[in-house]
């Protein structure tokens, strides 16, 4: 009998169906590795099982008892850890507060034990030995601590729970190959003790290294379960990016030119690992891979919105400091995106607000002249097909998608040399999606260059010229012509090796 | 830092106040400044996870209110004191309760609904007393103002205050409240009861709300449906004078009793340097504003 077993689960959040009837069994004393392209629902079914999200249907058995969590507390009583990918560790608190926190050791009279606090966490330290680097101590800040360390105390609070089952979602994505060696014999050590592990990687060779069956996911539903031993690498990117094939390939004008728009060379920021490439006047380059791999950054950091440690940027030669938005707009830079909630729109203005902000912003004038903007922007508002009642409308009576083009609009006023797009179709018609593509198509062919950033990556392989797969922060590979194919992607995506 | 900026104020005290240090006069200043201290107290609780209370001083009010109306309306007799104070406790306390649902259960937005639960609780001292006046016998506020054990009363308060946070500060509660402020998402998901910890925090703080009332009610022997409005900003400073972080997880209560020390020095200090009345408000805010600088650019100054 399956220690844990999942099935029939569906789970949408709003129109997304995020599951659609996944099965999932865990053995005990097994280590089950989960995997699966952007958006195939691993995340969401872990997150039912750790009492996080609330499923719409389907049963969840524990030790063949059917069980529903109210939330993580429940879970966590139950015997299921969990080791967060974005870290479940607090910052300001000490080591030791955060890996014993909610079971602290206390005395007869019930106060914290300190003393016993800090001698149980310095003996799990020292479980990591040497490869946990300088500077842990039990009274350390979490704050203080590298990415790497943090990972290894998010994994240490995880384990002083105790837990029976143990989910590791991306619990060694910061961790150099020593550090990953030393955590895999402590997986082993969990699963001689009878203890199961689910374990989320974006590295194929983890999960040949230390899973012992695999259960791949594809559009919310789980495409099939084996052991490690009787398949291949190959068998398993074809499973999770399934039959579908690039789609008919777009009717394209542009023709890159040889002349250099963008050149990074080396940029490391927070979550970006040394990053380097060119991109040519008239091209679309696009940033592939997993979510989170460091996609986002790259754009936000070029467009100065988030700091670099180190690197140089040059645009058409000349060298960019990023140091903020203005700065790097001034130098006929764009940045688009997708979150229009967020990043984009100012909901409750006038369309005209939001189409000549960037104009307003970049200018250096006092006056708003009305009738002078308006002409500026009215090649563009028709080249968009931009559809509204008035200029003097508010942009959220728009749909998702004009208001879109009302937002891309405002960047190609100011005539940009180079288009940043961060997941620009995100939530828009296809309709829209399609005018936005020719529009890209026609930009390139008047010598704009674009980095794209999308989520879909059927979009993105069709659209781009190239698409540079990203993991972990760093470029592991570079996707051109007849390549361009998801199972290339996902090869690439699923390729990366820890550092030495 | 708080503790530099209360030493140099006492150490100017001293200077204009030559008789400053005298145990009489230290006395009747920590008899001033204990009803700020002590909403102080319970607003660093609130504050630690990163929540609010803006109805602290209209809680002080009310209660202060409450208490006296019972005590002076059943006629000042000893059972009369019992009957005001556990009912005072008790408003206090259901005030913090009613905050604490709204904000951590019904996930209502913390300023915002403590500055309206603060105009309701306003609102409810002027109704049981519309105009400063009553009275309480004196055998209330001579205890208030006299000693037990050679220690003055307000001294056994304050050091009782101490010790109660002292004991909260070793709990499961005040990890799990700090935790809450660090990171309520990863508080949530570590399986921490953030709700249930932002409520005790809000309880806490109305607790403190009716002591500091209590306090009040001994100092000035009558009630008063406006004394505590102003308590209220003046116990955030206080936590924040005191290092607490309005962000939450950092900090804690002594700092904010030092703080709210440092507040009533100032007041002291303008007054006995003989300044014009009217600079007051202009020198406390600059002196505020002087340690709100000097903290955070020592904690810049950490950071790189």
């Amino acid at each position: 009998m399956p220690v844990l077993e999942a099935s029939g689960v569906r789970k949408q959040f709003g129109g997304v169906v995020a599951l659609a009837g996944a099965q999932f069994a865990l053995e005990t004393g097994e280590v089950h590795a989960l995997i699966g392209s952007n958006g195939c629902g691993k995340s969401t079914l872990c997150k039912i099982i750790a009492g996080s999200v609330a499923a719409d249907a389907g049963s969840l058995l524990l030790d063949g008892r059917p069980v529903s969590f109210a939330g993580p507390r429940q879970a966590a009583a139950a015997g299921i850890g969990v080791f967060y990918q974005e870290l479940s560790v607090i910052r300001e608190m000490t080591v030791a507060e955060n890996i014993y926190l909610g079971r602290e050791p206390r005395n007869r009279v019930g106060m914290l034990d300190r003393e016993a606090l800090e001698a149980a966490v310095a003996a799990a330290l020292s479980q990591f030995g040497e490869v946990l680097g300088a500077g842990v101590h039990p009274r350390t800040r979490v704050g203080d601590l590298s990415a790497d360390q943090s990972q290894l105390v998010e994994i240490l609070k995880v384990l002083a729970a105790n837990p029976r089952i143990i989910i590791f979602d991306e619990a060694t994505a910061a961790l150099d190959r020593n550090q990953v060696t030393v955590v895999f014999q402590r997986i082993r050590t969990l699963k001689a003790e009878g203890r199961s592990v689910i374990f989320i990687t974006h590295r194929m060779d983890e999960v040949f290294e230390i899973a012992d069956r695999v259960t791949v996911m594809r559009n919310g539903a789980t495409v099939f379960t084996c052991a490690l031993a009787q398949t291949t690498r190959d068998a398993l990117v074809g499973a999770m990016v399934g039959g579908a094939v690039v789609r008919a390939g777009r009717e394209r004008r542009h023709v890159p030119s040889e002349a250099i728009a963008l050149e990074v060379e080396n940029l490391t920021s927070a979550k970006l690992a040394g990053v380097s490439f060119r991109l040519r006047r008239g091209e679309i380059v696009g940033l592939g891979g997993l979510h989170g791999q460091g996609q986002s950054e790259l754009l936000r950091a070029l467009f100065g919105a988030t700091p670099l440690r180190s690197g140089a940027v040059r645009v058409g030669g000349e060298t960019l400091d990023p140091r903020g938005p203005r700065a790097v707009m001034r130098r006929s830079i764009a940045y688009v995106s997708g979150d229009r909630g967020r990043y984009g729109v100012m909901a409750i203005r006038p369309i005209f607000e939001n189409l000549v902000i960037s104009l307003l912003a970049r200018d250096r004038r006092w006056t708003v002249a009305r009738q002078r903007l308006e002409g500026e922007i009215s090649p563009f508002i028709e080249r968009l097909k931009l559809k509204f009642s008035s200029l003097r409308a508010a942009v959220s009576e728009l749909s998702g998608g004009n208001q879109q083009k009302v937002v891309l609009g405002r960047w190609l006023a100011t005539r940009p040399s180079v288009l940043l797009l961060d997941d620009p179709t995100k939530g828009i018609d296809i309709q829209t999606k399609e005018d936005l593509y020719a529009t890209m198509d026609e930009l390139c062919s008047q010598g704009v260059a674009i980095l794209l950033h999308s989520s879909d990556d059927e979009e993105l392989l069709a659209v781009a010229d190239r698409v540079l797969v990203f993991n972990g922060g760093q470029v592991m590979g570079e996707l051109s012509g007849e390549q361009r194919t998801r199972f290339a992607l996902y090869q690439a995506a699923y390729a990366s090796k820890h550092p030495a | 830092m708080a503790a530099v900026v209360f030493l140099v104020l006492c150490t100017v005290n001293a200077v204009l106040q030559p008789t400053f240090l005298r145990f009489g006069v230290a006395a009747s200043n920590v008899a001033a400044f204990l009803p700020m201290a002590l909403v102080a107290v319970g607003q660093t609780y609130v504050v630690l996870a990163s929540d609010i209370d803006l109805s602290a001083g209209a809680i002080v009010s009310l209660v202060n209110v409450v208490v006296v109306s019972i005590i002076d309306g059943m006629g000042g007799s000893g059972t009369s004191m019992a009957l005001g104070l556990a009912a005072g406790l008790t408003l206090g306390l259901t005030c913090g309760v009613v905050n604490g649902l709204c904000v951590a259960y019904l996930r209502f937005q913390p300023i915002v609904t403590t500055f309206a639960t603060g105009i309701v609780f306003a609102g409810f001292a002027l109704w049981v007393l519309p105009e400063a006046g009553r009275q309480v016998p004196p055998a209330l506020y001579l205890t208030y103002a006299g000693s037990v054990l050679g220690v003055p009363t307000v001294v056994w308060i304050l050091a009782a205050a101490i010790a109660f946070a002292a004991i909260v500060a070793r709990t499961r509660f005040y990890q799990a409240l700090r935790a809450t402020g660090g990171n309520m998402q990863a508080a949530y998901q570590t399986g921490v009861p953030v709700a249930r910890v932002r409520l005790g925090a809000y309880t806490i703080s109305g607790l403190f709300a009716a002591l500091a009332a209590f306090a009040l009610v001994g100092e000035t022997a009558s009630g008063d449906p406006l004394i505590g409005g102003a308590l209220t900003l003046s116990s955030v400073t206080a936590v924040v004078l005191g290092g607490t972080a309005l962000r939450g997880c950092v900090g804690g209560v002594t700092g904010s009793i030092l703080g709210a020390f440092i507040l009533g020095l100032i007041s002291n200090v303008i007054f006995f340097a003989q300044l014009p009345f009217e600079w007051q408000g202009l020198i406390q805010g600059l002196i505020i504003l002087t340690a709100l600088a000097g903290g955070v650019v020592m904690a810049r100054g950490r950071q790189d």
